[in-house]
């Protein structure tokens, strides 16, 4: 282990190439590259590391880039990238098609604001666009979570039982540029955690094959079966995962969520990434007053983890969720999940705060004030704007 | 845990510094967070940067709100409140030259310390003064003031890959951090302002931007300045040659005349017969050829309209004696100044050296007289056949208010080539004074003309023009050296002129086959004391040879006559003036200066005017110091494309070698219309603004626009950034950047 300083793209970056790195016995690795703020020190990182077997193939946009990694998984190699944004969006169509391919790559999605307006601060509108795509996606609270969960992912994303590509997503600039202690890991160890990439469906001369030619409606849907028993598959791929990387690295990153004095919490508050950490400080802090308050972090978004959050939750009643995202016309994505889940309980008073969106610097005392709203509330409301100017 | 704000411009590296302090206390086994506040920024923009140590993990991901420490990196950030939410007891650690200390009053109550880290960065080659990178040197300071030992702080630097000046720097800094304690009380913490109001769709001022003055970014300022062309710096008549050029460019003859008619009366003649340094200094000889200045304003005489002359209104007289183009240039200032002149003349003809040392076929004599005809529509009178001697000159004197002497060079320089039964060789001037009057032929002669100068050039082209079998130069040293016009050689030589350099005439005799002309071969030496390289007799038997010939003509310079002037009147420094009972005499043109172009003796001419207008008048008209010179280094050539120089028609060679017709005929129009405008349009008109556009197209913050005339640039300077690229854009030169 070697504790150093590092941003997290440069954390990113680094268990990329180590996972990359990690495959030279094998088929090797590939990454499709095109840089976009937040995330451009990853493909910096990337364009610079001395492969044994693989390379980054730098191309002329996002769509590209993910062509690559559709192109070089379907060859047999590890795939990964990474992109932000409008540079994301740009990338859907060929998302989707490796989602639907079931090709194992692992991108690291830097939470940026999908303009316009244009703006380049954390917003996870751009990574929760993909929702639909068959792609797992975690969102990761530090530095050290970004390093582990990449590394973590390939091991996911390549279980037969998944095969299934992933989103490792962290906040662009609050996470991304923001120097801090981790602890890395050596070759050694991924090369211990990570066995060789094998994708049952890539192409072989001696065994010709086609793939996403035409399907009839019941073909398409018993696809989308497989796809989504594939995914239930993942909760215990994760777990099992987290057990190994344990035993190898001597700590385990967060699986599908985190709960916090839950147990007998009246009022639970869900958030993810760094400001699941603000609300953890603040959440601790008035526990130490005695308020009965809880928080949980989700961890992952998909496959949504109803049972573990049902599980979490527990007696209480009443459950606030904090979304740095927005869905015009709805309200919070975290929050339209959570409500499906709860869907059952015609008891439970669940309110949205859509904070710090477009970057917002989500700070304690706003976080006193959602808690000091909730903790007054006795229904909840349409899902309400907490940043918003007059 | 301990919490930083550092406050910095873009560019100054705050991010970096706050990694650099991190470093050092991870080094030391502590938690640590660095980051900044990113935006779409560049250069200069305000900014901040944060540190966080801590003992355990650290969760809080929020900018810091209230810091224990604040650094600034630059003194001009800091304004009333920058402290308002720091906790009590912390240092502020300031960026500053020692001599201000005007923004301290902001501190009541605190701990400020001080470095000049820009001295110190600058000093040690980190950035420049505008642009200093302090991050380094700052780090050296705030190590001292935090506790950190010098090894902490240069163990952070090197974690960083950090060396040489920058741990310089870092320890100097941590030697020289200056501590302050300002009186009075810390000021209570201030409540945040809350959001404002942000534009609905509906609302009226939707759509523009925020109303931030983005001009407070800004270090430094752009100015528009006009420097001195390089072609306008060497014109020894001083003509604003980019002028006329420009207004060629815009088809406009007219204007283009009238630049050139405030310097010189004569554009015509100039347009022919000029060496044209403002060709060999023009910037774009560097990218592709000079742009053909001398035919653009041969081209400005033939189709410019000439202003109406004004008539006398002084009382003040002045005496001109030789209407060479010294003489005819001052008489034509001091006649447009509104003084009568009168113009002594010991030829039939006005015109001098023009007339009498330039054959026709470099300037044809029509265009001579037609050029001389406007100079005396001005208040001048011209007395021709006025042969002046010493006693003349007292009398003028006393009638004139001021006497104007440009008598050329009258005394032809000789060479003894042998017995006196030898042949005579002839002078060059008064060959050429022959060849004009028209009574001398050359049939079937072989010609040699000694000397390597203009006069030699139009002899030798002469000669071959009035029929001589063959005309060689001889010249002592090499073709390099000719004091003669570079395109009067090629010409010569392209006409058949044969050209022995490095031969020196030793002796002219006598033979049953015409006359011998005995040679010696010459090596060049060390530079003699006009640094040009001395020849020396080559000792070699066979550099001693003989070529027979039939004429020798000698051309090797003259020199003025001084007799003509009143006694005890010397001539010191070229132009100056005498001091005598009477009216003051000044001297110009090649008899003062032996300059020998006609550029120089229109430059000594306007000189002259001037100098006579102070005398009788009082008023200064010498133009004040002129700016720098626009040298190829200011010139962005990238920014040009590449165009050929437009073709000049000449005379077939056959009517070249047998009469005496112009050989130039200038721009005729070509297929593409005339070609005067296109070769002036190659100008790159270096140094003066020409509102080209370019630094307004290429402005990122759109705040330059044009002027109501539209003849110039305005800088919207509350929302200029300070960025340069304006300064960067312009081809020319004309804008450049101040430090605020």
């Amino acid at each position: 282990m070697t504790r150093t300083l590092a941003t997290g793209n440069n954390a990113a970056a680094h268990a990329l190439a180590m996972a990359g790195e990690a495959n030279r016995q094998a088929r090797g690795c590939c990454a499709g590259a095109y840089p976009i703020t937040p995330q451009t020190e990853i493909i910096e990182y990337l364009s610079g590391y001395p492969f044994s077997k693989g390379r980054v193939v730098l191309v002329e946009s996002e769509h590209s880039a993910m062509g690559v990694c559709i192109g070089a998984a379907l060859a047999g190699a590890r795939t990964f990238t990474a992109s932000s944004s409008n540079g994301l969006a740009y990338m859907t169509e060929n998302i989707f098609a490796a989602g639907f391919y079931r090709l194992p790559t692992v991108m690291l999605a830097v939470n940026r604001t999908l303009g316009p307006p244009w703006n380049i601060w954390v917003d996870q509108g751009d990574s929760l666009m993909m929702r639909d795509a068959a792609w797992l996606q975690l969102y990761c609270d530090s530095h050290q979570d970004v390093f582990d969960t990449t590394l973590l992912a390939f091991r996911i994303a390549e279980d037969p039982r998944v095969m299934l590509p992933v989103i490792v997503a962290m906040d662009g600039f609050v996470t991304s540029h923001n120097q801090m202690v981790v602890d890395f890991a050596s070759q050694d160890q991924v090369d211990e955690f990570l066995p060789p990439c094998v994708i049952p469906h890539h192409l072989r001369h001696d065994h010709p094959s086609t793939f996403g030619g035409m399907t009839f409606p019941n073909e398409t849907e018993h696809h989308r079966y497989q796809i989504q028993q594939s995914m239930d598959a993942a909760f215990e791929v994760i777990e099992e995962a987290r057990e190994e990387f344990g035993n190898v690295f001597g700590r385990r990153p967060a699986g599908a969520l985190e709960a916090f004095e839950t147990e007998d919490a009246e009022t639970i508050f869900i958030a993810c990434n760094t400001m699941a950490q603000t609300l953890h400080n603040v959440v601790t802090e008035r526990r130490a007053k005695g308020e009965k308050i809880g928080m949980i972090r989700t961890k992952l978004f998909r496959p949504f983890p109803r049972k573990a959050l049902i599980e979490a939750i527990g007696p209480a009643k009443r459950i606030a969720v904090l979304d740095r995202n927005h869905s015009p016309g709805s309200g919070g994505i975290f929050w339209q999940e959570i409500a499906a889940t709860l869907g059952q309980c015609s008891d439970m008073l669940l309110q949205d705060y859509l904070v710090g969106l477009g970057g917002g610097d989500v700070t304690p005392s706003i976080i006193n004030e959602i808690i000091d709203d909730m903790n007054e509330r006795t229904t909840a409301s349409d899902p309400e704007f907490r940043d918003r100017p007059s | 845990m301990m919490e930083i704000t550092i406050c910095g411009r873009g560019g100054q590296g705050g991010v970096t510094l706050a990694k650099i302090i991190a470093s050092a206390y991870f080094l030391k086994g502590k938690y640590v967070q660095a980051f900044g506040v990113y935006a779409a920024e560049r250069s200069g923009a305000p900014l901040q940067a944060f540190i966080r140590v801590d003992d355990t993990e650290i969760t809080n991901h929020n900018q810091v709100q209230n810091p224990d420490h604040i650094v600034v990196l630059d003194r001009t950030l800091i304004t009333s409140g920058l402290d308002a939410n720091m906790k009590p007891g912390g240092a502020i650690i300031v960026n500053t030259p020692a001599d201000r200390t005007d923004y301290m009053e902001h501190f009541p109550g605190r701990d400020v310390f001080t470095l000049d880290a820009t001295s110190i960065a600058v000093a040690n080659g980190l950035g420049t003064r505008t642009v200093p990178i302090v991050n380094t040197t700052m780090a050296g300071a705030i190590a001292r003031v935090l506790g950190l030992s010098l090894s902490d702080i240069l163990a952070g630097l090197e974690h960083l890959n950090f060396a040489g000046a920058n741990k310089t720097c870092a320890r100097q800094a941590y030697k020289q951090v200056q501590s302050h304690h300002v009186a009075g009380e810390v000021q209570p913490p201030v409540a945040e302002a809350g959001p404002s109001k942000v534009a609905g769709l509906f609302d009226e001022d939707i759509g523009g931007m925020p109303k931030i003055k983005t001009g407070s970014w800004a270090t430094e300022r752009p100015e528009r300045r006009q420097l001195t062309p390089p072609c306008n710096h060497v014109c020894p008549a001083g003509n604003d040659v980019r002028g006329f050029v420009e207004a060629v460019g815009q088809e406009d003859y007219d204007k283009a005349l009238a630049i050139l008619l405030e310097t010189s009366p004569l554009p015509a003649v100039c347009g022919r017969v000029c060496p044209a340094p403002c060709m060999a200094a023009c910037n774009r000889a560097e990218f592709d050829t000079s742009v053909n200045v001398r035919e653009l304003e041969r081209a400005a005489a033939e189709y410019g309209k000439r202003p109406e002359a004004v008539p006398s209104w002084r009382d003040e007289t002045v005496a001109v004696v030789g209407s060479g183009p010294a003489g005819l240039t001052t008489a034509y200032q001091l006649a447009k100044l509104g003084y009568p002149v009168t113009m002594f003349e010991a030829g039939d003809e006005l015109g001098g050296i023009l007339r009498s040392g330039i054959p026709a076929y470099r300037l044809p004599r029509d265009v001579l007289d037609e050029e001389i005809d406007h100079v005396l529509e001005y208040d001048i009178k011209a007395l021709t056949g006025h042969q002046l001697k010493r006693e003349d000159m007292l009398q003028l004197s006393q009638q004139f208010q001021a006497v104007f002497v440009a008598t050329g060079l009258q005394n032809t320089s000789d060479l003894k080539l042998g017995e006196t039964d030898s042949p005579a060789p002839v002078q060059g001037l008064h060959f050429l004074e022959r060849v004009r009057s028209g009574d001398i032929r050359l049939d079937g002669q072989r010609v040699i003309v000694i000397g390597g100068g203009n006069t030699a050039m139009d002899a030798a082209r002469s000669a071959l023009r009035i029929g001589a079998r063959s005309v060689r130069v001889v010249y002592r040293r090499t073709r390099s050296e000719m004091p003669a016009i570079f395109e009067e050689i090629e010409q010569a030589i392209e006409e058949g002129v044969i050209l022995d350099e490095l031969v020196s005439p030793v002796s002219l005799t006598n033979s049953d086959s015409g006359a011998i002309l005995t040679c010696q071969g010459m090596v060049l030496g060390p530079p003699d004391d006009s640094g040009r390289p001395r020849p020396i007799a080559d000792t070699s038997p066979e550099a001693l040879f003989d070529l027979p010939c039939d004429l020798v003509i000698l051309a090797l310079g003259q020199s003025h006559d001084i007799s003509i002037l009143p006694e005890g009147a010397e001539i010191r420094e070229g132009e100056a003036l005498l001091g005598l009972s009477g009216a003051p005499f000044f001297l110009g043109g090649d008899f003062a200066t032996n300059a020998g172009t006609v550029s120089a003796a229109i430059g000594c001419g306007i000189r002259a005017a001037r100098h006579i207008h102070r005398t009788l008048s009082g008023e200064d008209l010498f133009a004040p110091e002129p700016a720098p010179v626009a040298d190829p280094g200011y010139i962005k050539f990238q920014r040009f494309e590449h165009i050929a120089s437009e073709p000049v028609s000449t005379i077939s060679m056959t009517r070249r070698q047998t009469c005496f017709d112009e050989v130039h005929l200038g721009f005729k129009a070509g297929p593409e219309g005339d070609r005067a405008i296109s070769e002036a349009r190659r100008c790159l008109s270096c140094g003066v603004c020409n509102q080209c556009d370019r630094c307004l197209e290429y402005c990122p913050e759109g705040v330059l626009k044009r002027d109501e005339d539209g003849n110039a640039y305005i800088f919207d300077l509350d929302y200029c950034k300070g960025c340069g690229v304006c300064m960067t854009a312009c081809p020319r030169g004309a804008i450049y950047m101040t430090a605020l």
